[in-house]
């Protein structure tokens, strides 16, 4: 089954005189990983802020499965099934691993099954993530990309039909890339969740994407596959600036 | 639990059955008085240590509670044992409507709120003399038809443990962990499915009606209610000692309650500056040792026991 699971046509979201998010269509079919991309400040992560709820968009709308995102907080968004990363890592630096994950899991589950069944799904999700031996580990004490696959697990935990991803490499080595990518497809092929994600590492982004989409100062300039996008003279005019030939 | 988690406490529970049999009269007060405390620490600390809400409105809820079920018994010959579960239900419908309104803002904007909250009532009590006899203070029968305060020791050790119980449990139950996600990080905890503010307002409601049941517990022991109960000085003084035991710890209010009002019995001769220097000392705790005295003394234990 296929169709638009989420549909945003005309967003926009100012900040006093700033317009950060100008005007912006996009959808994500279910299934898909779509890459956002745009120079720094092109309102990438304000975008995200306004599907998870962060911040309420000023104009447009803003549709999950049908249904509209524009009076309800983040935890509901959550809730539905949007799912999120942070561009700077937030996991619950002073509880254990997989406290981390059991809060992700508190606010979806029916309150029914034993401690004990949590906490084994817990693990499980821990697992998905090959943290399965930090388990009491504080998050506080992990590595980077230790601290990136828990916030990762936690998100999963939710359960979300989609994931926003915020630059979920940056920080991370070529081998390290290569885990997280691997991690990622097996998100969207077992999990079956649908991928939107923030990332300037472009080789990874490129090579892991259905869709492109391009954003830059506030609006989208281009859309399309990953293959269309690097040769766009557009695109490379918002990355580069403009050539003076 | 397992085995060795258990038998901490039931020890401790069982030496504090003894104290009336070989303890003075004064000593024993003061023993009370740091059941009290504990009580009053202890549910400060489910707030102010598990979801960083530091509210100054704690010892006003427990004027609620003490003047609510004053005045029933007075006015209306209320039974103070039915008059406390009033208090402190109107305690908590209070702590309800202030946490409503206040605690979208959060922060420092919730603890000035409070703070104003605190002194707007004390201002109430101590005016309205009718109802309340302002600073005369409001004469109350006690809980017992003869006076002993053996018997007022077992209820305040009782009612103590009652709610160490339940802090406990809710601390280790799925609602402790979404009050220590708020703590830990507010926008990660609401992007994972947590309703912060639902969340934050149940925790000050709780902890508002444990203050209102403290309160009528102190008042109908003490037989008279003032306005000194719920006043700054006192709040302070609680939340040193949840700062100096430990706070967001379990353990920490209970050792701070103790700790202090023992040696406030010490250092009385120096008056009401006794505030000032436990005040001066959380200070110090908050800056150097955020974990306070049982934080220090674990770290210590743990180290020793690696070594």
């Amino acid at each position: 089954m296929n169709g638009r699971i989420i549909e945003a046509r005309g967003v926009t979201k100012s900040f006093g005189g700033l317009t950060a998010v100008r005007n912006v269509d996009f959808h994500l079919e279910e299934g898909e990983i779509v890459g956002l991309i745009g120079p720094n400040g092109a309102g990438k992560t304000t975008l995200f802020n306004l599907v998870s709820g962060v911040y309420r968009y000023d104009e447009g709308t803003l549709l999950f499965n049908g249904i509209s995102l524009a009076s309800l907080k983040p935890f509901e968004i959550c809730r539905l099934g949007i799912g999120r990363t942070f561009q700077i890592v937030r996991p619950f630096l002073k509880m254990s691993c997989l406290e981390n994950i059991l809060v992700g899991m508190v606010g979806k589950r029916d309150k029914n099954g034993s401690t004990r069944e949590k906490r084994e799904e817990a693990r499980g999700y821990l697992k998905f993530v090959s943290l399965e031996s930090r388990e009491k580990v504080l998050a506080n004490d992990l590595t980077l990309i230790e601290k990136k696959r828990l916030e990762m697990a936690r998100a999963l935990a939710t359960q979300p039909k989609v994931l926003l991803l915020d630059e979920v490499l940056a920080g991370l080595n070529p081998s390290e890339i290569l885990q997280a990518l691997e991690l990622i497809e097996v998100v969207r092929t077992r999990l079956k969740v649908t991928i939107f994600w923030i990332e300037h590492v472009m080789g990874a982004i490129m090579k892991a994407s259905d869709r492109i989409i391009v954003l830059d100062q506030g609006e989208k300039i281009k859309e399309g596959r990953p293959e269309e996008i690097v040769n766009d003279s557009k695109v490379i005019e918002a990355y580069l600036g403009e050539s003076d030939a | 639990m397992d085995i060795k988690k258990i038998w901490i406490p039931l020890l401790f529970l069982i030496l504090a059955i003894f104290p009336p049999f070989f303890l003075s009269q004064y000593w024993l007060h003061v023993m009370i008085i740091s059941l009290f405390y504990v009580m009053m620490a202890s549910s400060w600390n489910l707030i102010a240590g598990y979801t960083g809400q530091i509210s100054f409105a704690h010892a006003a809820f427990s004027g609620v509670g003490a003047y609510v079920s004053g005045m029933l018994a007075v006015n209306l010959g209320v039974s103070p044992w039915l008059g406390i579960l009033i208090g402190s239900a109107v305690a908590a419908l209070l702590g309800l409507g202030l946490g409503y309104l206040c605690i979208r803002m959060g922060g420092i904007y919730l603890s000035l709120t409070t703070l104003g909250f605190s002194e707007i009532l004390r201002i109430i009590i101590t005016n309205e003399d009718k109802w309340t006899r302002g600073t005369m203070g409001l004469q109350v029968p006690g809980f017992f038809t003869d006076y002993s305060k053996a018997n007022c020791y077992y209820l305040f050790l009782v009612v103590a443990v009652l709610f160490l119980i339940i802090i406990y449990c809710l601390i280790h139950s799925e609602m402790g962990l979404s009050f220590r996600a708020v703590l830990n990080d507010e926008l990660a905890a609401s992007s994972s499915g947590i309703d912060t503010i639902r969340v934050r307002v149940l925790a000050f409601t709780i902890s508002s009606a444990m203050a209102g049941v403290a309160g009528g517990l102190y008042g109908h022991y003490l037989m008279l209610i003032t306005p000194d109960i719920p006043t700054l000085g006192q709040m302070f003084l609680v939340l040193a000692m949840a700062v100096i035991g430990g706070m967001g710890s379990f353990v920490g209010p209970i050792v701070g309650s103790f700790a202090l009002e023992i040696l406030s019995e010490y250092i009385r001769i120096y008056g009401e500056y006794h505030v000032l220097i436990f005040g001066l000392v959380a200070l110090g705790v908050a800056r150097f040792a955020p974990e306070g005295m049982v934080g220090i003394l674990s770290r210590r234990w743990r180290r020793r026991n690696l070594s």
